[in-house]
């Protein structure tokens, strides 16, 4: 039986657009809304000020990148709400269910839609960071390899959670839950050896624990030898991978 | 109408807020993460800071309060349309807004009061401190719960209201001196933080729980400030609630 999704209309374009497109829902977001521009981008300074207001003035530098990653880990808390707003207010998944656009396609578009909001602050604290300490390309490419992992990972996170989501009322503090305790309990801001040795083992359960080692290492933040920095990238690898099959498994893409 | 009839049936719509709210459980105790996530950089970067990082996190506390009254008006008015409901019925507007208010302060209060129980363990209060912090909290709650409550009547989407609260609460609430000392701020910016409810407040409790010195005139600007910006604000709140009883 050929179905309407089966039915090649030579007339519309079959490919090509739907990415763009997931581009456009991230880009009308922050063009409707000037202050969902300017919050992801103000979010991570306001932080920096705080622990620049608390902190040795030496341990900046690491805290810019710290805020980096963290900037970047936010983004699954974004993708959580986006996606929970489509599927129970919008009822736009199962549009989407309906539609050729797979499963797939659908998480990685709500991820590629919330990455754009917040690049600009993840380009601003580049800059910030380059001013303050050389970065050797090797770095720039750790830093970049370690964000773009991040990304996917928490995304999948944030948007598998949100297909257990019952009502709107359980985005903020679910997603709160998630990506505030992520985000506290993985050394980002500073050096793992600040941390009390119970929740410095506790920390490498989590794979932005190793991004951050791996980016701390790279960057000179902190001593590592090249044997290191290779466990802490295997590890970072392992960690994501485990993640997005338990991120996979929980994800519902239709209604039961 | 007659003031008794005004506020009729405000106590049973609190009541109801109340129940409302300590069902949400979850929202209860997420409300504590953004000030524990502060006070957990401060015990592994500065443990020297902790009483006062304490006072901010019972500050902010209060101060997100107005953050959820946002959001639940905001949700009751924009994803449930109950409000028009509650404005046909004998509830008075500023009924509705100060139960709102009133609902949240109780329901939000008991991670407030494991944090005054851990405070009370690191830095014993004496009673003048006590009554200051009580005094400087509900002036805190006064100030939120109007921002909040206003706000929420200016938005037609639950999405879009977000960035501003975010902003609101991290303009107010981590950008001053709330979660380290007032003598940290550079001397130009003092008198600007002393008149901010928020930095007012801690720079306040943190005078009285002796964390910290300030000049008279300085103590003197921060408890002005506040005293005129939460009567004012609350009385604004309830003019507010009146004007936009119904949508236009």
């Amino acid at each position: 039986m050929i179905v309407a999704t089966d039915a090649a209309l030579r007339s519309q374009p079959q490919r090509g657009r739907v990415f763009p497109a997931w581009a456009f829902i991230g880009w009308r977001w922050v063009w409707r809304s000037p202050a969902a521009a300017v919050v992801p981008l103000l979010q991570p300074f306001f932080f920096l000020y705080f622990l620049s207001m608390i902190t040795d003035p030496r341990l900046f530098p690491l805290q810019v990148a710290g805020a980096m990653l963290f900037s970047t880990q936010n983004i699954g808390s974004w993708c959580l709400a986006d996606s929970a707003v489509f599927r129970i207010e919008l009822r736009l998944q199962d549009i989407f269910v309906a539609s050729p656009h797979d499963k797939l396609r659908y998480l990685f578009g709500v991820a590629f839609s919330n990455l754009i909001p917040a690049l600009p602050a993840i380009l601003l604290l580049g800059v910030i960071l380059e001013m303050l300490t050389p970065v050797s390309w090797v770095g720039w490419l750790v830093l970049a390899t370690c964000i773009l992992t991040i990304w996917i990972l928490y995304a999948a996170i944030g948007i598998a959670v949100s297909s257990r989501l019952r009502s709107q009322r359980e985005i903020w503090p679910v997603g709160n839950l998630i990506f505030t305790l992520l985000g506290i309990l993985s050394p980002l801001y500073y050096p793992i050896s600040f941390l009390p040795p119970v929740w410095r083992e506790f920390a490498r359960i989590l794979p932005a624990t190793y991004a951050a080692l791996l980016v701390q290492g790279a960057l000179g933040f902190a001593a590592a030898s090249t044997e290191d920095l290779g466990l802490d990238a295997g590890l970072l690898v392992l960690s994501t991978v485990v993640g997005l099959i338990v991120a996979w498994s929980l994800y519902r893409w239709r209604e039961s | 109408m007659a003031f008794g009839l005004r506020w009729a049936a405000t106590r049973v719509f609190l009541a109801t807020e109340i129940r409302v709210q300590l069902h949400e459980w979850l929202a209860i105790a997420m409300g504590t993460l953004t000030p524990g996530a502060l006070l957990i950089f401060v015990a592994v970067l500065a443990p020297g800071l902790l009483p006062v990082t304490l006072i901010g996190a019972l500050v902010y506390s209060m101060f997100l309060i107005g953050q959820r009254v946002l959001n639940e008006a905001a949700y009751i008015r924009i994803d449930h349309k109950l409000n028009e409901l509650y404005h046909a019925s004998p509830l008075s507007p500023e009924g509705y807004f100060v139960g709102i208010a009133g609902g949240m302060l109780i329901a939000y209060l008991p991670p407030s009061l494991f944090i005054l129980a851990v405070l009370e363990i690191l830095h014993p209060l004496s009673f003048l401190a006590i009554v200051t912090l009580a005094a400087c909290l509900l002036a805190v709650w006064a100030v939120s719960s109007t921002i909040g409550y206003v706000v929420s009547t200016l938005f037609k989407d639950m999405k879009t209201i977000w960035p501003y609260s975010a902003l609101l609460t991290n303009l107010l609430g981590v950008l001053p001196p709330v979660f380290y000392p007032f003598s940290r701020v550079p001397m130009e910016w003092r008198s600007l933080v002393l008149v901010l409810p928020t930095s007012a407040a801690a720079v306040l409790v943190n005078a009285a729980a002796g964390l910290e010195e300030v000049t008279a005139t300085q103590g003197v600007l921060a408890a002005v400030a506040l005293t005129v910006e939460a009567t004012a604000l609350f009385a604004f709140g309830i003019y507010w609630a009146r004007r936009t009883a119904r949508e236009r």
